[in-house]
């Protein structure tokens, strides 16, 4: 499904990721942990097209996929799900499902309408509200909107990137269940998580991510089972991560800071 | 009764002309979370390119009109593509806004070539005879402009709420990266917005033609005004637009009727006041521009070139010096004048600099400040014959109370909103030269204004203005220097790079920029009264807001954050057309292209490459000796 192959990539004059090897077969669910910082979503990025490989390969399907647009992925079936859930507030919930089906702009109305029946099938919540502005949702609600959107595009491999951020316990639990309900559709599922525990307990693989590399990587309940690996999880957040490096904004502030304190 | 609805219907359609240009302004400020300068241009482009298809070439109206529309469209696309766009994704919003000022320079100058400067009429659509209508006189052109207004309207809540390219349109402004996620080209989209607005501007120049007479830089006035209307109604919201529009257009038609006609521009800017005071962010929130601005704010502004203190010293010392012989060159005396011409502008470009290039406050209004200066002095030192020097401490005092003033409404304000209210300020002092004849003389302008003295000491030649310039700008770029080393000048950086983390520093913002200001219409206003004592003569245009756009392009040019860098874009653009008098025509599109493409190739500027190649150097030397 999708093979990546010493994949590097990162902004400006640093690299984030380096040399990531990583495998998605059809039907899988592989999660993606690492603390803040170890570069999953600059990795998710990377897949979906939206920040440009600085080497390696990656392949989609058998074919070539590191110089196609993040639209020709999507096209091609490889949808992200971005961090933040990132949806449309101010326009409709139906506005937001049919941009999800955007790049297929040969899709019917009927074909429209039964897309966003099957999208919602697992939300029956969104299509009631359907005319409401998306940002009246909650939190769990505008996860659950995400990932139907996501949906729409009719994908063969979903990309999520931290879908359980910033939700109350319970609604991670449910949003944990769907994903794993997700497996009898079909779709692929590459799942990127700082919540170990539960992604490893729904995931058939696993790679750990820290530092921008792959340290480990195997079966989810093996992973699960090693506790040097949680080890080595809880201690990657303790270092600087690149992220923090590629920021410009905060090295300057930091030098003016500098500047302050010898000041006084 | 009868004349009252007549001026109310009247307002009507001002408003929805004003209503149009300020839907072409929300729709690029909602895509891109820019405001542009320039969308007032595409309706004299318009209105011009009717006027080539309709009465030279003797084309159909509705033909005249498609393809005026559809020419300024496409041009408008090509610019979008190549210039506005790649901008936005680059630059900060300040260097952004000031592109589209550049921009409008730009269309100002290619229909200044095309065109020429004289004002053009185009004929009614329908006949000089108004509509009567129980005795209330209706002209049909407004009947024309209303119902144009109008299909604009519906036709883009149409194309944004029920098309697939409008939701994609939409989803971009909102949220540009999920937008990227579902397929949508947000560069693309971008370049369609900045089209379509310029579609929008077009037809309404074209219909508004016939009732206003349009000229080369009439795009300034019309821009101003959908500007005011937008921040009345609220940045990014389309009701707001239309709504800011109509209000706008009556409350000027009202007071046309009531008070007199001279008084609507300072009215329509007192009413943008008042707004911006009591309801900042305009009379109709916007929930999407919220996250517009989140995104801008990612884009950081490019560190500032320092050079290396016994750099600068050298270097500080050889300009000096060659400043200093310049006069002694076999130079004819046009040139002279020139020359001390550049070097008193330089002086209002050094307080912009500490405004702009290192607080990073955006001021369209400088040249009101210059104007503030020059008047005072002038008037002091003419009408009262107050000593020269007097005056212009006395006109410095009054610009440093102005800045006080303009304080308290601009504290508030940050990136655009600040932009627009520096550029109102600009504006009233506009209409007031111009309108307070007892007192400036107004358009006619003062004479006898006498030769700059110090004591007995009379500056009576371009030479001794010159070095009198030339010592000023060495003093004050000394003190600013050593201030923008010091801990003052760290905390004005702070506050560029970034207000809350500033705040969070322990900087005191309000007082950081009003200081900033403060320096800034001091020296403006220096310069304004040099301005005035070297060409004993003043009159409104020498000192009005394009003077402001002239500044910032001077600025950019040279090197914003770089002080020094501000001679160069002076020395520059002053110089240019007194040296090539027959391509005087050329200069206003010299001007915005330089302006345009400095910021898109060249954003530390000239001086700032040079600095930057020096202080590399200098470092990389440094290191290989240790």
């Amino acid at each position: 499904m999708l093979v990546a192959k010493g994949l590097s990539a990162g902004y400006g004059r640093s690299t984030v990721l380096h040399d990531i090897d990583l495998e998605v077969k059809p039907g899988e669910i592989v999660t993606l942990i690492g603390a803040n910082g170890a570069g999953k979503s600059t990795l998710a990025k990377t897949i979906a097209g939206l920040i440009e490989p600085r080497g390696g390969v990656l392949t989609l399907g058998g074919e070539n996929a590191q110089n196609l647009s993040a639209k020709e992925r999507v096209r091609r079936g490889l949808c992200l799900v971005p961090e933040g859930r990132q949806i449309f507030g101010s326009l409709s919930i139906e506005a937001n499902l049919r941009l999800g089906a955007y790049a297929h702009a040969e899709m019917s109305a009927a074909d429209m309408e039964a897309s966003i029946h099957q999208a919602c099938e697992a939300f029956p919540i969104l299509l009631a509200r359907r005319q409401e502005s998306a940002a009246n949702l909650s939190g769990g609600q505008q996860q659950m909107l995400a990932i139907a959107r996501g949906l729409m595009a009719r994908p063969v491999l979903l990309v999520l990137d931290e879908p359980s951020l910033g939700l109350a316990p319970n609604l991670v639990k449910d949003i944990f269940r769907l994903i794993a309900s997700l497996r009898s559709t079909g779709i692929s599922i590459l799942l990127s998580e700082q919540n170990a525990r539960q992604s490893l307990a729904i995931a058939d693989r696993a790679y750990v991510l820290a530092n921008g590399r792959i340290i480990h990587s195997g079966e989810a309940k093996a992973i699960a089972a090693q506790s040097d690996i949680a080890q080595a999880y809880l201690g990657a957040g303790h270092q600087i991560g690149g992220q923090v490096q590629g920021n410009a904004r905060v090295a300057q502030m930091r030098d003016l800071l500098v500047a302050f304190a010898n000041d006084r | 009764m009868l004349g009252l609805i007549e001026a109310l219907i009247g307002g009507i359609i001002q408003g929805g002309v004003y209503a149009a240009i300020a839907l072409g302004f929300s729709l690029v400020f909602r895509v891109t979370g820019v405001v542009n300068l320039s969308q007032g241009a595409f309706s004299v482009l318009g209105a011009m390119g009717m006027y080539f298809c309709q009465v030279k070439f003797g084309i159909p109206i509705l033909l005249s009109v498609i393809i005026a529309v559809l020419g300024t469209a496409l041009f408008a696309a090509i610019v979008g593509a190549t210039a506005f766009v790649p901008a936005v994704f680059r630059l900060p919003v300040s260097n952004t806004l000031m592109l589209t000022a550049g921009l409008l320079t730009f269309f100002e100058g290619v229909t200044l070539v095309v065109w020429g400067n004289q004002p053009y009429a185009l004929p009614t659509f329908s006949g000089e005879a108004p509509i009567l209508l129980a005795g209330i006189r209706i002209p049909t052109q407004g009947l024309w402009l209303s119902s144009g207004s109008l299909a604009i309207i519906v036709g883009l809540w149409w194309l944004l709420h029920r098309t697939r390219m409008g939701q994609a349109l939409l989803a971009s402004a909102e949220n540009p990266l999920a937008a990227r996620l579902m397929g949508v080209n947000v560069g693309r989209m971008m370049v369609l917005a900045f089209a379509l607005a310029a579609g929008i501007g077009a037809l309404t120049g074209v219909l508004f033609a016939p009732v206003a007479a349009i000229q080369f830089d009439s795009g300034r006035m019309l821009s101003t005004s959908g500007f005011i209307a937008v921040a009345i109604g609220g940045m990014g919201t389309f009701g707001g637009a239309v709504v800011g529009g109509l209000i706008l257009g009556i409350a000027g038609q009202l007071a046309a009727f009531y008070v007199s006609s001279l008084f609507a521009t300072s009215l329509s800017l007192a009413l943008l006041i008042v707004v911006l005071i009591w309801r900042p962010a305009g009379l109709f929130r916007a929930g999407a521009v919220q996250r517009v601005d989140v995104r801008v704010n990612s884009i950081i502004h490019r560190a500032l070139v320092r050079l290396p203190g016994r750099a600068a010293i050298a270097l500080g010392g050889v300009l000096l010096a060659v400043f200093g012989c310049l006069p002694l060159l076999p130079l004819p005396p046009g040139v002279i004048s020139s020359l001390a011409i550049s070097m008193i502008i330089f002086l209002a470009v050094l307080g912009l600099d500490v405004l702009m290039g290192y607080t990073g406050q955006v001021s369209l209004g400088q040249a009101g400040f210059m104007a503030i200066g020059a008047y005072a002095a002038a008037i002091l030192a003419t009408t009262h014959e107050w000593p020269p020097l007097l005056a212009t401490l006395a006109a410095m005092g009054l610009s440093l109370v102005c800045a006080f003033a303009l304080s308290l409404v601009t504290g508030r304000l940050r990136g655009h909103y600040l932009a627009l209210a520096t550029l109102t300020f600009g504006l009233l002092v506009d209409s007031l030269t111009v309108g307070l004849i007892d007192l400036t003389g107004g358009p006619s302008g003062l004479v006898g204004i006498p030769s700059f003295a110090i004591g007995s000491f009379e500056f009576d030649s371009s030479e001794q203005m010159y070095y009198l310039a030339l010592g000023i700008a060495a003093v004050v770029i000394v003190l600013l220097e050593g201030g923008m080393r010091s801990s003052f000048g760290r905390s004005l950086q702070a506050v560029r790079t970034d207000q809350l983390a500033a705040a969070a520093l322990g900087v005191n913002v309000p007082a950081v920029k009003l200081a900033a200001l403060c320096i800034s219409s001091a020296l403006a206003s220096l310069a304004g009264s040099l301005y005035a004592f070297q060409f004993h003569f003043l009159s409104p245009e020498m000192v009005s807001t394009p003077r402001s756009f002239d500044f910032i392009s001077m600025l950019v040019l040279g090197g914003e954050g770089t002080l020094i860098g501000g001679l160069l874009g002076a020395l520059f653009l002053t110089m240019l057309p007194t040296l090539v008098q027959s391509l005087a025509v050329y200069k206003t599109i010299v001007s915005g292209l330089l302006l345009v493409g400095a910021i898109l190739l060249l954003p530390e500027g000239l001086f700032g490459r040079m600095a930057l190649f020096v202080a590399r150097r200098w470092t990389s030397g440094a290191r290989g000796k240790e």
